[in-house]
């Protein structure tokens, strides 16, 4: 079985300037693979497919993919119905299910009871689907990019990341500041404004 | 009579939020809220997300502003408790502000919900959030401008506590 970064680095150089919600070991391998701005780091377990709602609803021409574990997906499966309710079609939701809390040591979830596909499309996402391989995973996440509706790619994975990935340096607020003023610089508009300047 | 009075304050208040710059709500409600989401449900101009725990609404909120929207959630008490983990390694970690309009169940005079009425300052307090009670609806405009600033500027959580009075129900 292969690892999430396999299949995280076969679909890297088509993410383009997407911007990517990650969460736990997933954010550092993505990060490696697709550096840059346009990355978020989430903090709050189970948030990363929220947050990355919330942009895609906010910035419907814009690809959001969020890249979610299984811990974090099963701790927010309330907010899969009402994602599906406002069925962002630019979000991709990325689901690596390696069966374990691979942040917090490694013990087990409860996914290798459950069927997240299946759950994904009872909530209501249009599309929901496993894949077999990074190949495979590459050849969906292409397809879902270009039909734009909304979709859930989701692969069982063994956990572990590689050796030597470089450490993310970025504390919370550095990594909110470089986002929003990516945004700010690809969609030409201004978001963050100190107050004494605000319009209100 | 009633009725009229709980549509007109609802009208009000989402008036008043408009004035703020708000343009995207998430809610879950609460029955005392019902006009008020009913006119939210309505209205063309906000994005509306109707929520299924409040938790998520507040990601969802987090994201919205991060892409240049003014965020608010409304919810019940009890929702603001479901919250305050992502309250705290959200919004606070990552200094997101939220303006939060809060049903005040069990406040004075309300019956059946003084358990949660007797936490929800202490929890506003104990995690930094300024909470400002709504009681008087010509109070609208003021409260709910002032909090969004205070939201915006603090880039932080802010609760406005709706009162039975402030929405005109019973």
């Amino acid at each position: 079985m292969m690892q999430r970064f396999d299949y995280l680095k076969a679909i890297a150089d088509d993410a383009g300037d997407a911007l990517a919600v990650c969460t736990g070991w997933g954010a550092r391998e993505w990060w490696a693979v697709r550096p840059g701005d346009a990355n978020l780091k989430t903090r709050t377990l189970g948030l990363v497919s929220s947050i990355a709602a919330g942009l895609a609803i906010a910035l419907p021409h814009r690809k959001v993919l969020a890249i979610d574990g299984d811990g974090a997906f099963l701790m927010n499966l309330c907010g899969l119905p009402t994602i599906a309710l406002q069925s962002p079609g630019n979000l991709i939701h990325l689901l690596f299910d390696n069966e374990v809390y691979e942040a917090s040591g490694g013990t087990s979830t409860a996914s290798r009871q459950s069927d997240a596909v299946a759950i994904a499309a009872g909530a209501g996402y249009k599309h929901a689907l496993w894949v077999q391989s990074p190949k495979e995973f590459h050849f969906e996440f292409t397809r879902a990019w270009k039909r734009n509706e909304l979709t859930l790619i989701a692969a069982k994975v063994r956990p572990g990341q590689p050796a030597n990935l470089p450490a993310l340096k970025l504390d919370e607020i550095e990594n909110k500041y470089r986002f929003m003023r990516h945004l700010e610089a690809s969609e030409q508009k201004s978001i963050l404004n100190p107050g004494f300047d605000s319009k209100i | 009579m009633e009725a009229e009075i709980a549509t007109t304050a609802a009208a009000a208040i989402l008036a008043g939020l408009k004035k703020s710059g708000i343009d995207f709500v998430a809610t879950l409600p609460d029955e005392k809220m019902l006009e008020l989401i009913r006119a939210v449900e309505r209205d063309t101009e906000l994005k509306h997300v109707p929520l299924c725990r409040e938790e998520e609404g507040v990601g969802i909120c987090a994201g919205a502003y991060l892409a240049g929207k003014k965020a608010a959630i409304i919810m019940q008490n009890a929702g603001f408790l479901n919250s305050c983990n992502a309250l705290t390694t959200t919004s606070l970690q990552f200094q997101i502000p939220l303006l939060m309009l809060i049903y005040y169940a069990g406040d004075i005079g309300d019956r059946g919900f003084t358990t949660l009425g007797a936490v929800t300052e202490p929890v506003l307090q104990a995690m930094g959030f300024r909470s400002y009670i709504l009681r008087k609806r010509d109070e609208i405009d003021e409260i709910l401008r002032g909090a969004q600033i205070l939201a915006d500027d603090s880039k932080r959580p802010v609760a406005v506590l709706l009162t039975k009075s402030a929405l005109g129900v019973k």
